[in-house]
């Protein structure tokens, strides 16, 4: 089950998808909004129809990229990884856990998207009408705020898929080829599903829910993937032990290490022939039915981290700076440069791509930085 | 090195023999056991325990009649050790049988035990230390009964001893330590380095034309079983484990480890060619065969010391004689009303300390504080109770001349060699392999006059059935003749007529002298208790069984978790659930005032 289905690879294509849909619902409501077919119908039609265009030539591109990465990974990888396995394995579980953690945060905020992307429409449109006061500013410009209803949801689209290839890539370096394709259909038709919803008015407050219960499930999988990857850690140490592969003996005594073992129950083992239904218990709550000292610390530890790190983020949201530290006048340092870049759509897409990437507790940065 | 074979048998000596055996000899052996230096493959100088600063160990041999005395010295300095006439059944001297902890205690470094017994049975034996996996060190050598009334003493005009063996360049003491470890936890037995015949390799034994000789051969090796094969020369198997056999004709015998076979072989008539002999260790037993591990030993008969001794052919495959169609030449009956009968379930397993354990019926054999021969003799009444024996001997009570019946089931996928102290036993029921367990509901044609042997091979998933009469009073174990799984606990008791031995048997001196130098206890139960025999209260244990599921530990481990993860989850819903800031909103607003046109 496992293998034809991956869980973080469905969570990250949802999100990247969810966050591309709600943009392009936000620009066709807006288009909606503001010309209408009944005002003008052509120029409506021109727009709308870029619109669309924009979202299927950054879709091509991130296919053709993404297929390349991804052919080009499992061409090359595969038989270097064989004899190191669990310590690959692990490491990979370790970066996935990473990628997962500080992309977590951000999928919290995406229901604020919708109102960000009418600001920066308004602010790409505006700029459009005052075009003739600012001639000198380059053709390049005039051509992109010509297109914006083309390059917005084109560099969307471009954006949020690569960025989806490389968190896939980076998740799923230790699946085997199969575990993605359903997993990434069903990521697609979720996200794109949800974002339609929106699209026709959804409310804000069950989206709100269905964002945190998303996000929660990543994070459950993150604190497996954590606790999984100092597992193969271990495993591996005690395959050099035992000097073989202690999968081949089995769930029973000899496939661990019985000092450092918390439980072990000789049945439902996730890893021999895919695992069954525990193969999906341990890839969404990192079962093992072979527990560690180590996989059990680990786990919590990573709970301690996400509790300590939200609630950071939580206090500071709340009170504008971290605890047992003063409002530092280091906000307003940050406020008054940032207010010194360049206001253009590229410029600040670039901004709001590297903030988002960082996570969510920058999230509160990125919405002072844009000037008053 | 060639043999010489006129020191065994020579007409004046047999004439001498004859006489002995008329008068009764007293055979007299003074073995000063210690460590020597060997390099018997050429490979690897190892200390190995000899006698008499000596390796390759004196073989005994003896007439049927004789009394055989051998006062045994330890001078190793470093380890116990005792002596095991292995297949003499010691009927009336079972205190001289040999295995420690069960007969007597070990031999302490510096001390001197003396085993005096007389022999009434003829053939091909040999005796080896019964002390904590030792022998493969080097102490085993070979037992040979000379019988003057012998059925075969016609058939041959040479007698020629060969013994087998694996060999390893390890001392056993380290490699059991590895072996029994949580970090060997599917109980993989070191794979030995080489194989010897005649504790060498390269052994040539002349032949004349036209004699015909008996090869006694003996697996003497702590492991592996060996296929054995005559280029050009057939085998007439006439005795095994010292039980003469109604003539067969084989081109290859299979000898398990303490299998002894003696096969007539008719020297050819030509001395144009010399002839190469071959050991095979059956590597079906290894659990990894290392690309370097040769498993053969060759010899040659040679006819013509100046013609080349050829190497063997290679063979397609090993088809051995199948031992369970020999019939006995005495042909002793088929005992078929069983008087007692009991079921031996044979299972490797893990222990909680990881490591990997032998069990018969769940139990694996741990050596009781006293030797259960004096805990016979000490428990009065209750020595006829199985209880007094302790909880991990798997000790049965065998009342005297009962025909008994021991059904083994091999629940393990290797091959095991069975071993009966003090009896031959009749084989009765031998499965193919993956047979499953006996059904003593529906059991099979049983041969009339069955094969009877004391060391018997059990097949991978198969089972054994074996008879025999208890007449012969004393604790026998029965065990797999497999060094490593003697060491792991694959071991019965049999308790045989307890009570008859406290009314015949008294302990020398100098065996309960050897307890007191152990500090071993030599009265009670398995505990060592002497008031109450039924409190085993201290005996010694095993280490505990494995934790099955989840223990305390486990289970608080997974409610932490959880609550953590419950935590977790809950402060990511709280910060996803928080409205915007004030700040946030505030800047919202006034960037959706300043951006939104007209």
């Amino acid at each position: 089950m496992v293998n034809v289905f991956a869980v973080p690879v469905f969570f990250i294509c949802f999100r990247e998808c969810l966050e591309t849909s709600i943009i392009v619902s936000v620009l066709l409501s807006f288009l909606k909004q503001t010309l209408g077919p009944e005002r003008d119908p052509v120029v409506y039609k021109k727009l709308v129809k870029q619109v669309w265009l924009g979202v299927a030539a950054g879709l091509f591109i991130v296919i053709v990229i993404g297929a390349g990465m991804i052919g080009a990974f499992y061409g090359i990888g595969k038989d270097t990884f064989a004899n190191t396995e669990y310590i690959w394995e692990g490491v990979f579980g370790l970066v996935a856990t990473i990628i997962i953690s500080l992309m977590g945060a951000a999928l919290l905020r995406v229901s604020k998207l919708q109102d960000k992307w009418r600001v920066k429409l308004a602010k790409a449109l505006e700029a459009k009408d005052s075009k003739s006061v600012v001639p000198a500013n380059g053709r390049f410009k005039r051509w992109a705020e010509k297109y914006a209803m083309f390059l917005l949801p084109f560099v969307t689209v471009l954006r949020e898929g690569l960025e989806a290839v490389i968190f896939i890539g980076g998740v799923g370096l230790g699946l085997p080829a199969t575990a993605f394709p359903i997993a990434v259909i069903c990521g697609l038709l979720a996200g794109g599903a949800v974002g339609f919803v929106i699209y026709k008015g959804g409310n804000r407050t069950s989206l709100q829910i269905f964002l945190i219960v998303s996000t929660c499930f990543l994070y459950l999988v993150a604190a497996g993937l954590f606790s999984k990857a100092i597992w193969f850690f271990e495993q591996n140490k005690w395959n050099h032990i035992i000097g073989g592969d202690a999968a081949e003996t089995g769930s029973g005594p000899g496939s661990y290490d019985i000092r450092d073992s918390v439980w072990h129950v000789n049945c439902c083992n996730p890893e021999i022939n895919g695992g069954g239904g525990w193969g999906i218990f341990n890839s969404l709550f990192g079962w093992q039915n072979s527990a560690t000292y180590g996989s059990v610390l680990s786990y919590n530890l990573y709970w301690i981290c996400v509790i300590i790190g939200f609630g950071l983020m939580g206090y500071k949201e709340k009170n504008g700076h971290y605890p047992f530290r003063k409002a530092s006048t280091k906000v307003e340092d940050e406020r008054r440069n940032s207010s010194s870049q360049g206001s253009g759509v590229l410029s600040e897409q670039i901004a709001d791509k590297r903030a988002e990437a960082v996570g969510a507790g920058t999230n509160v940065r990125e919405v002072r930085e844009s000037p008053a | 090195m060639a043999l010489s074979l006129s020191s065994f048998i020579n007409p004046i000596a047999a004439l001498l023999l004859f006489i002995l055996h008329v008068n009764a000899a007293t055979v007299t052996y003074d073995f000063d056991i210690g460590w020597v230096y060997a390099n018997p493959d050429g490979m690897a100088n190892r200390p190995v325990i000899g006698i008499n600063g000596k390796w390759p160990i004196p073989i005994i041999a003896a007439d049927i009649g004789d009394r055989i005395i051998v006062n045994a010295k330890n001078s190793l300095g470093n380890e116990s050790t005792s002596l095991h006439f292995h297949g003499l059944y010691q009927n009336g001297t079972n205190h001289m049988d040999g295995p420690v902890g069960v007969t007597q205690c070990g031999i302490a470094p510096g001390s001197s035990f003396t085993y005096n017994f007389t022999i009434d049975q003829p053939g091909t034996y040999w005796y080896h230390s019964h002390s904590r996996g030792q022998y493969p060190d080097g102490l085993r050598g070979a037992v040979i009964i000379h019988d003057p009334d012998s059925p075969l003493k016609n058939m041959y005009d040479e007698e020629i001893i060969v013994t087998f063996s694996d060999w390893y360049h390890d001392l056993m003491n380290g490699l059991l330590e590895g072996f029994i470890k949580y970090s060997n936890p599917t109980g993989a037995e070191p794979v030995p380095k080489s194989a010897l015949v005649n504790e060498t390799q390269n052994l040539t034994i002349s032949m004349e034309p036209g004699k015909t000789y008996l090869f006694r051969m003996i697996n003497v090796g702590a492991f592996a079983a060996q296929y054995v094969w005559f280029e050009g020369h057939t085998m007439q198997i006439v005795e095994v484990d010292g039980i003469y056999t109604e003539p067969e004709d084989a081109d290859m015998i299979y000898i398990t480890a303490a299998q002894r076979y003696a096969v007539l072989i008719t020297a050819k008539n030509e001395t144009d060619t010399n002839y190469a002999f071959m050991g095979s260790m059956d590597e079906d037993l290894f659990d990894t065969v290392p690309a370097t591990l040769n498993p053969n030993v060759t010899g040659w008969l040679v006819y013509d010391d100046k013609k080349d001794l050829p190497a063997a052919a290679p063979i397609d495959s090993f088809d051995p004689f199948d031992d369970f169609a020999l019939i006995p030449q005495d042909k002793e009956k088929l005992f078929d009303k069983v008087d007692y009968s009991f079921t031996l379930d044979l299972k490797m397993d893990n222990l909680g300390d990881g490591a990997n354990y032998a069990f018969f019926n769940d139990i694996t054999y741990v050596s009781p504080k006293v030797p259960t021969l004096y805990s016979v003799l000490t428990t009065g009444d209750n020595a006829t109770n199985p209880l007094v024996y302790g909880d991990h001997t798997n000790s049965f009570v065998l009342g005297h001349n009962q025909v008994v019946e021991i059904v083994l089931n091999n629940n393990d996928p290797g091959k095991h060699p069975f071993h009966l102290h003090g009896h031959a036993f009749q084989v009765v029921v031998r499965s193919d392999d993956e047979a499953g367990n006996y059904d003593p509901t529906a059991p099979p044609d049983m041969p009339k006059t069955p094969m009877r042997r004391d060391t018997i091979l059990v097949r991978p998933d198969g089972h054994i059935v074996l008879r025999f009469r208890a007449d012969n009073p004393g604790v026998w174990l029965f065990h797999c003749h497999i060094e490593w799984h003697v060491s792991s606990g694959l071991i019965a008791t049999m308790v045989e007529a307890p009570l008859i031995l406290q009314d015949t048997l008294t302990l020398p001196a100098d065996h309960l002298a050897a307890c007191k130098a152990a500090d071993m206890p030599t009265a009670g139960n398995a505990a060592g208790n002497t008031i109450n025999v039924l409190d085993l209260k201290g005996q010694p244990l095993p280490p505990p069984r494995l934790p099955s599921g989840f223990t305390a530990r486990g289970i608080v481990a997974l409610v932490f978790s959880v609550i953590a993860a419950f935590l977790g989850l809950a402060t990511i819903s709280w910060y996803g659930a928080a409205p915007l800031s004030k700040e946030e909103e505030a800047k919202l607003k006034r960037d959706i005032q300043a951006g939104e046109p007209q």
